[in-house]
């Protein structure tokens, strides 16, 4: 599987100056790039100095709405390039957005098409922040706003700058996402392993990065606010120690999906399930599209609490904590009456 | 065992609440009363309607919920049971208008290489 990796950010937010500065990393010598840019002539692909043709520039319009199938015959064709050796084997595939592109679409699209997710596996989302007019920009845009509450990882751009607010801006994106690492570069410069294999899966094989999703959880137990809400925009962690029963689970999932749609950017969480204690199992869902629970070999900590975060718009932690609650309790009630019968026969 | 936990009095207050964030989740303009058993939840919304969230006692019932609903347009009141949560929610959007929701999607999960 070829991981791919979106880089989001707003406008003039350093997503290119990122990429070029990436892409002279030796790591990433096999790493095949697509930008996508708004407007009839694109400019930051003369921005980028690549070695090979494994470079595709989308100036029709923005990824996340009317070109996003665009991106899925891209990513096709660079599959059939690659395997008629027109293009090199690359191994890693990023795509860079336009400025104000909402990630979750375009996340959607690499989850759900059919022949990609043969291919491509969705490694994860960068989103670039601009320490200068970065706190402006998170208050103005909203779209700003929905790129850093999605991102895996948060790259502070331009703190060298006079006017530079990376202390404030850090601790303002600590409330929109406290599961992403906010990493402060100067002139793009940052190690591609600190940005890459942050998903569901990676080439290594290793663990899900639960541990980093999950800060949400450690930002609450500190003091620090677990709940955002500005712009519509709400990111909050549900923790349970009691395990779930695999089809409460489903039922949740469902739920959430019938109820929350688009409004749901992004959920990510390791579940305790009562038919597999020792096993737990990853879920990852953007809008209505979940993977398939991942499951693990084993717990990646002595801590066995189920814990789900939650990405979304005008979704309230109080509703997705009933809903689990209410469904638990039916499920438990279901179950006891189905004993109860059989007992009885 | 006969549990009945929406039936109850703690168990009707977390209904009510979470019917009330539901309708906010909707965008629905909106409120939840408490209702006399079996009616654990009465929704009034500025449209004109209201539904009755029933939860039939005991186990008797093949159904968990039972839902009534009148709108500002309708003649005769309507019902439908309900099996599950689930399915709650799905009948009180539909009493109420809300466009219906995108059914799970469930794709492969990538595989490790």
């Amino acid at each position: 599987m070829i991981p791919v990796s979106v880089i989001t950010g707003f406008l003039g937010s350093g997503k290119t100056t990122l990429l070029a500065r990436l892409l002279r990393d030796p790591a990433m010598s096999r790493t095949a790039v697509i930008i996508n840019e708004f407007g009839a002539i694109g400019l930051d692909h003369e921005l980028i100095e690549t070695s090979d043709e494994s470079f595709v520039q989308l100036s029709n319009g923005c990824l996340c709405c009317n070109v996003r199938s665009d991106l899925v015959l891209t990513l096709g064709d660079l599959a059939a390039r690659r395997a008629a050796g027109t293009v090199p084997q690359f191994e890693r595939v990023v795509v860079e957005t336009t400025g104000l592109a909402d990630p979750a679409p375009i996340l959607h699209a690499l989850m759900t098409d059919r022949d990609l997710c043969e291919v491509y596996t969705l490694d994860g989302v960068i989103a670039t922040v601009d320490a200068v007019t970065g706190l402006a920009t998170l208050k103005r845009h909203v779209e700003s706003l929905r790129q850093a509450a999605v991102a895996d990882r948060i790259v502070l751009t331009k703190t060298d700058l006079p006017g530079a607010q990376t202390a404030a801006i850090s601790a303002r994106l600590a409330t929109v996402n406290p599961g992403a690492p906010v990493l402060a570069v100067v002139g793009g410069a940052i190690a591609p392993s600190a940005l890459f294999d942050c998903g569901l899966y990676n080439a290594a094989g290793k663990h899900p990065d639960v541990h980093t999703w999950l800060a949400h959880e450690a930002a609450a137990a500190g003091g620090r606010a677990r709940h955002h809400h500005q712009n519509d925009i709400t990111t909050f962690c549900v923790v349970r120690a009691a395990p779930l029963r695999a089809v409460t689970l489903a039922l949740l999932l469902s739920a959430l999906a019938e109820n929350c749609g688009a409004d749901l950017l992004r959920m990510k969480g390791i579940v305790r399930v009562t038919e597999e204690p020792d096993r737990p199992a990853v879920i990852h869902g953007v809008q209505h599209v979940y993977h398939a629970p991942v499951w693990l070999a084993r717990w990646p900590s002595d801590d066995r609490r189920t814990r789900m975060v939650f990405i979304g718009r005008n979704i309230r932690e109080s509703w997705v904590r009933s809903l689990l609650d209410l469904l638990d309790a039916e499920v438990e009630d279901e179950t006891a009456q189905r004993a109860g019968g059989l007992a009885a026969s | 065992m006969n549990v009945n936990l929406a039936a109850n009095a703690d168990n009707g207050a977390r209904v009510r609440e979470f019917l009330a964030d539901s309708l906010a989740l909707w965008k629905v303009d909106g409120a939840v009363e408490t209702g006399v058993l079996p009616v654990v939840a009465v929704i009034r919304v500025s449209s004109g309607a209201t539904v009755w969230v029933e939860r039939p006692a005991g186990h008797d019932a093949p159904w968990r919920w039972f839902l009534r609903w009148r709108g500002p347009d309708m003649r005769e009141e309507r019902s439908r049971p309900c099996a599950s949560l689930v399915g709650l929610l799905n009948a009180v959007r539909g009493a109420l208008g809300v466009e219906r929701g995108s059914a799970v999607r469930i794709v492969p999960a990538p595989v490790a290489a």
